[in-house]
């Protein structure tokens, strides 16, 4: 992709052609601009992974770590098991509730800049497991930066949601520095989402459970599966 | 969909888990003592009596008795330490809940490595009185297990030494997951879920002593520990769910 092209890999148009410098009244300057680009040159080749891998996604995830797929070859030197050295959080696998404060202090650990990746259906939305026990997408916990879809999904879809984040970084600016970057800490340890968004988030699809949150059993004579889901 | 259903009546093949296992053509076999015996529960009829209700055989060669709830304990000891019996190994603690009313199962799962011989143990609790004797003094074993059958299914075991939730956080008040009559999502909104799942703290249920467990590596196994003071409480996360700024 040359400097001047502007296009981003999802089909995006970026507004600030990389590294060319943009004069005009409140834009980047030209030593911000250059400084941008050497620094986010360096950012997104050299982001080390904190896997967080709970299911088989995590599989998925070490494959694309190994040899064959090697995420190395973009600057994942290696899995960085501890979350003060790390700058991606690779949340791979489902989360049970009794592990969402988990998922968040280590989030509320890494330094900045920090981004996040979800990967797998479960992750994202809860996926197959809308249950009492389940995180029903990990936006709720903590800000995801990209969703990689799957069940699970293949090495070369993580490798493709990392090659996003380094295009994201691409787009960061040390002028915008409070806007990309701004972390209250106060919001350490509570969740991302807010109320409202949650129960958006988690409304009922319908499920063939014959129960709602309410009553408990909506019926308890025989199961008929087609038709037994509750609005 | 009520009256479509004298349709599916016969061949849904979810009858049987509606129904459960006695009501299902085929499935376990109620046996009389001449027909198919087990050595164990011939001598537990022989000493116990009435206490034995009845047995079955169930997936070929797996043999369930059942027996009276209240003298669980007794029983249980007598199958340990008779020299015929011998079932030194307790392999499972677990419990059945059929839905509809019905009586819930706390099942003992026996292993006798001196025999080979397995014996499955079931005793039946009224709904209204899920109470049984634990048998942690008897297998050391079954003391994550009971556990474990109180956390999901709210059976108390009287005599166990430490009954609290194992699974589920420690702050969770929606009762036990896996009774028939909890909703699958919970009883609580998805946010109250998720307010609740982040402001879980483990010094509220843990003491000083056991946060420390596996904390020193190089402390010699069995030694005096130094407790330090219990820390500062930080700032309770229990906040309204706003957004900052």
């Amino acid at each position: 992709m040359g400097l001047n092209e502007g296009r981003l890999p999802g089909g995006g148009v970026t507004s600030r052609p990389g590294g060319l410098p943009l004069v005009g009244a409140g834009g980047p300057t030209f030593l911000t601009t250059k400084v941008d680009f050497v620094v986010n040159w360096a950012r997104r080749n050299s982001l080390w992974p904190m896997p967080f891998g709970t299911a088989c996604c995590a599989i998925e995830m070490m494959a694309a770590a190994a040899s064959d797929f090697d995420v190395a070859r973009f600057g994942m030197e290696r899995m960085s098991f501890s979350p003060r050295q790390a700058d991606v959080l690779i949340c791979a696998g489902r989360v049970p509730y009794k592990l969402a404060p988990v998922l968040r202090r280590i989030w509320d650990q890494m330094p900045q800049p920090k981004w996040c990746v979800s990967m797998g259906a479960c992750a994202s939305s809860g996926g197959v497991f809308d249950a009492y026990s389940m995180v029903q997408g990990i936006d709720t916990i903590v800000p995801v930066d990209v969703y990689v879809p799957g069940c699970p999904p293949r090495p070369e879809a993580l490798l493709y949601g990392l090659l996003m984040i380094q295009e994201k970084i691409r787009e960061e600016s040390l002028a915008r520095h409070g806007e990309h970057r701004a972390e209250d800490p106060l919001r350490a340890g509570t969740p991302e989402a807010t109320e409202e968004e949650v129960a958006g988030l988690t409304g009922p699809f319908g499920n063939s459970t014959r129960q709602n949150r309410v009553g408990g059993l909506v019926r308890t004579d025989r199961p008929d599966r087609p038709d037994d889901r509750q609005p | 969909m009520t009256e479509r259903e004298p349709a599916l009546a016969r061949d849904s093949a979810l009858d049987a888990v509606e129904a459960g296992p006695s009501a299902v053509s085929g499935a376990p076999v109620r046996l009389d003592e001449a027909s198919a015996s087990h050595p164990s529960v011939d001598a537990l009829r022989a000493r116990f009596g009435d206490a034995v209700r009845h047995h079955e055989v169930s997936a070929g060669d797996q043999h369930v008795v059942y027996v009276d709830a209240a003298r669980n304990r007794e029983i249980l000891g007598w199958l340990r330490d008779d020299r015929a019996a011998h079932y030194d190994l307790l392999a499972d603690v677990t419990a059945v809940d059929f839905g509809a009313g019905r009586p819930l199962q706390v099942v003992y799962q026996l292993w006798s490595m001196r025999h080979r011989r397995a014996l499955r143990v079931k005793c039946e609790l009224p709904l209204s009185h899920l109470v049984i004797d634990s048998v942690e003094p008897l297998w050391k074993t079954a003391d994550w297990l009971e556990r474990e059958v109180y956390d999901l299914f709210g059976v108390k075991f009287s005599g166990h030494p430490d009954l609290r939730r194992i699974l589920m956080p420690e702050n969770y008040a929606e009762g036990h997951p896996l009774r028939k009559d909890f909703p699958l999502r919970g009883r609580f909104s998805r946010a109250e879920q998720t307010r609740r799942a982040l402001s879980q703290d483990p010094h509220d249920h843990y003491i000083p002593a056991e946060l420390e467990i596996g904390r020193d590596p190089q402390a010699a196994p069995g030694a005096p520990r130094q407790h330090p003071e219990p820390p500062a409480k930080r700032p309770s996360t229990n906040r309204p769910l706003t957004r900052g700024k």
